[in-house]
């Protein structure tokens, strides 16, 4: 047994060993943070790359972050209350008007199965919700989605309610007719076009804030 | 060639049904609307929060009252047409925000576009009726750009038009526009869409709209579709089953409102791109159900919908082609009675294209041709003819030839028709060239359709109104 077995399970999206990995490394007395980290992480790190180059699908992909989530299920009890804290949080929403959400879905599983604390608001959310609720848990990254070009105002009402509440959370965007171009008008911090690119650019905007 | 009308098997169209009905009873359909489910309950169905469910005599009744066919009236008469029989009638984009430039160059549409495009369906062979929402404008307040795109379709054409069903209050006042040209009718003077939200569900201002349209007994164009994978099962039969339970409960709403209100029944369904997430919009998933809905409209006896030229491409190039010859060949061959987005659209109807709507307006002329039931005339047989002729050959010279050469064949505007020699120095130049020589010489030609300076006063004076 091997932290290895752990990352191979969550890669070949064996949800059942991946959990049975999980609890061996941890009677063994591996430490957690290297079973999160070398494990279960670096495991979802290299799905999101296979992702990325076009050989993993979106629904393995899907597979894979559960698999990765029943072994963090198993590794919590066990996890410093700060560890998901220490990556950073991350608040989530599909903007008001819009009810689309698989886009968004997409982008919370990888991000929480990068380790973040990632907090969903679901869709249609309000302005001000995201105001609140990034104040409430001190966020790092808000990500709003949008796949109406109807509702991508609502994109720049909240970046702008954000700033004018004076906080240093950082603003990502995503959704098929937003654009980098778009993100910069709106003064956001970041575009993403795809699930780990949103991963990668939340790590990016969160390091440097650190 | 008479239209070819898809046959499926009726047991294949009968499990469809019913296992719509299983749906329509057992889950139900959500409708979040007061006024919706106010009047289902009147009506004694059972609901649940916002979830109304259907039996099968509910649906049956619906069916029963809707038209087999109705006219669809322009404000020019010549215009007017039937939707139902053997018509198949066609109209340009619906809705894209974005314009893309031959350059590749991606911008927002503005209210010219916009204006643009109407020049180019009054001006077309092709185009039925304007979708009158062909590339939704940036430039003016979103509140009343549906009042600026339907003043520009109702005074820069005289072709049969659409209304806008974003909410409310958008149907109210498309209306009180086509009130100002028609007076209070009910005779269809406004094609109206409606669509659901899969999966098994309408949003609330969609069923705003179709309230109001109905009540005022305006045809609707009741379309659900899925994005197989994602907001639907990855099968086109599980696909099928959902959009068609939607589209059914749809559809027993509007005659619930009023009895005899003319629909046009839609659905469609396109795959989820398993590797990114994203909707693909022209495939031969999306052409299977193309191909099956004219099998289901039939079925229930109401006219029928698709989609048009479609494509994923960015340019014209021979995937743009390929898609939208394909979406639209089996739209006409499956028996459709209308399709939206019939030119101009690229990547997934997220913009518009002034050359592909030109390319694409080739590409209708030619399906047309294609479907036009070929002519046995005793003249059209020329018997007479190839008896004198015999092994000469010489048809050209002869009469015959001479009077039917401009009307026999089809004649494309932008295809390629020339000699290897001329196509190697690119003289006529590459389609996209092509195509902009062509529309500057539309836009030139365009000429605006006559209208009673009181009827477009009272309509320009009701935008200014609607604008304070």
């Amino acid at each position: 047994m091997a932290i290895t077995d752990i990352l191979n399970a969550v890669v070949s999206l064996k949800k059942e060993d991946v959990v049975e990995n999980v609890i061996a490394e941890i009677n063994k007395g591996t430490q957690v943070d290297d079973i999160l980290n070398k494990g279960l992480i670096e495991a979802m790190d290299v799905v999101g790359a296979r992702f990325s180059s076009g050989e993993v699908f979106v629904p393995e992909m899907l597979m894979a972050a559960k698999a990765m989530q029943a072994g963090l299920e198993v590794l919590k009890p066990y996890l410093s209350s700060d560890t998901a804290a220490q990556k950073g949080t991350v608040i989530i929403g599909t903007v008001k008007g819009d009810l689309h959400d698989i886009g968004k879905n997409l982008v919370a599983m990888m991000v929480e199965g990068a380790g973040f604390n990632i907090i969903d608001l679901g869709v249609d959310v309000d302005t001000d919700k995201f105001v609140t609720e990034a104040q409430i848990h001190n966020a790092d990254v808000v990500c709003l989605s949008a796949l109406l070009t109807t509702t991508m105002p609502a994109m720049a009402r909240t970046v702008e309610a954000i700033k004018e509440a004076g906080l240093k959370v950082k603003t990502i965007i995503g959704g098929a007719p937003v654009t980098d171009a778009y993100a910069r008008q709106i003064g956001a911090d970041g575009f993403s076009d795809n699930a780990p690119g949103a991963v990668a650019l939340i790590r990016k905007l969160v390091a440097v804030a650190a | 060639m008479n239209r070819v009308v898809s046959n499926f098997d009726r047991g294949v169209l009968d499990k469809i049904h019913t296992s719509s009905l299983e749906l329509l009873g057992e889950t139900g359909i959500r409708f979040p609307n007061r006024e919706a489910l106010e009047l289902f309950k009147h009506h004694g169905f059972k609901t649940e929060g916002e979830m109304v469910f259907f039996q099968e005599p509910d649906i049956e009744k619906a069916l029963e009252t809707v038209p087999e066919k109705f006219e669809l009236h322009a404000r020019n008469k010549v215009n007017s047409f039937v939707i139902g029989d053997d018509s198949y009638r066609m109209a340009p984009g619906y809705g894209p925000p974005f314009i893309i430039e031959p350059s590749g160059e991606m911008r927002q549409a503005v209210l010219e576009d916009t204006n643009k495009f109407c020049k180019l369906v009054q001006t077309s062979k092709a185009l039925d009726f304007n979708s009158s929402i062909v590339a939704q404008p940036n430039d003016v307040p979103a509140r009343t750009a549906h009042l600026d795109m339907l003043l520009s379709t109702m005074l820069l054409t005289d072709k049969p038009l659409m209304g806008s069903t974003s909410s409310r209050q958008c149907a109210i006042e498309s209306l009180e526009m086509a009130e100002i040209i028609w007076g209070n009718t009910e005779k269809p003077v406004m094609l109206n869409l409606v669509d659901s939200l899969s999966p098994l569900q309408y949003a609330e201002e969609m069923i705003d709209a179709l309230l109001v349209y109905a009540k005022a007994r305006q045809p609707l164009l009741i379309h659900s579709s899925c994005s197989l994978g994602s907001s639907g099962p990855i099968t086109i039969a599980g696909s099928l089953v959902i959009s068609n339970a939607c589209t059914l409960a749809g559809i027993c709403l509007t005659q619930l409102v009023n009895p005899g209100t003319p629909i046009v029944y839609g659905l469609g369904g396109s795959p989820t791109d398993m590797r990114t997430g994203g909707y693909i919009n022209a495939s031969p998933e999306d052409a299977k159900h193309t191909a099956i809905v004219t099998a289901l409209g039939r079925y229930y006896h109401i006219p029928c919908r698709s989609q048009g030229a479609l494509t994923e491409s960015f340019s014209l190039d021979y995937q743009a082609g390929m898609e939208s010859s394909m979406m639209l060949s089996t739209a006409a061959l499956s028996g459709v009675h209308v399709s939206l987005h019939a030119c101009g659209t690229y990547g997934s109807m997220l913009a518009m294209s002034f050359e592909k709507f030109l390319a694409d307006e080739d590409l209708c002329c030619a399906i047309k041709a294609l479907i036009k039931p070929i002519e046995f005339s005793e003249d059209a047989f020329a018997m007479d003819l190839i008896k004198k002729l015999g092994t000469s050959g010489t048809y050209l010279l002869e009469s015959h030839t001479a009077t039917r050469c401009r009307s026999e064949f089809f004649i494309p505007d932008l295809n390629i028709r020339t000699i290897h020699s001329k196509w190697l120095k690119m003289d006529p130049g590459p389609m996209d060239q092509r195509a902009s020589q062509l529309l500057e010489k539309r836009l030139s030609e365009y000429k605006k359709p006559d209208m009673d300076p009181s009827i477009e006063n009272d309509l320009i004076k009701y935008l200014e109104m609607k604008k304070k």
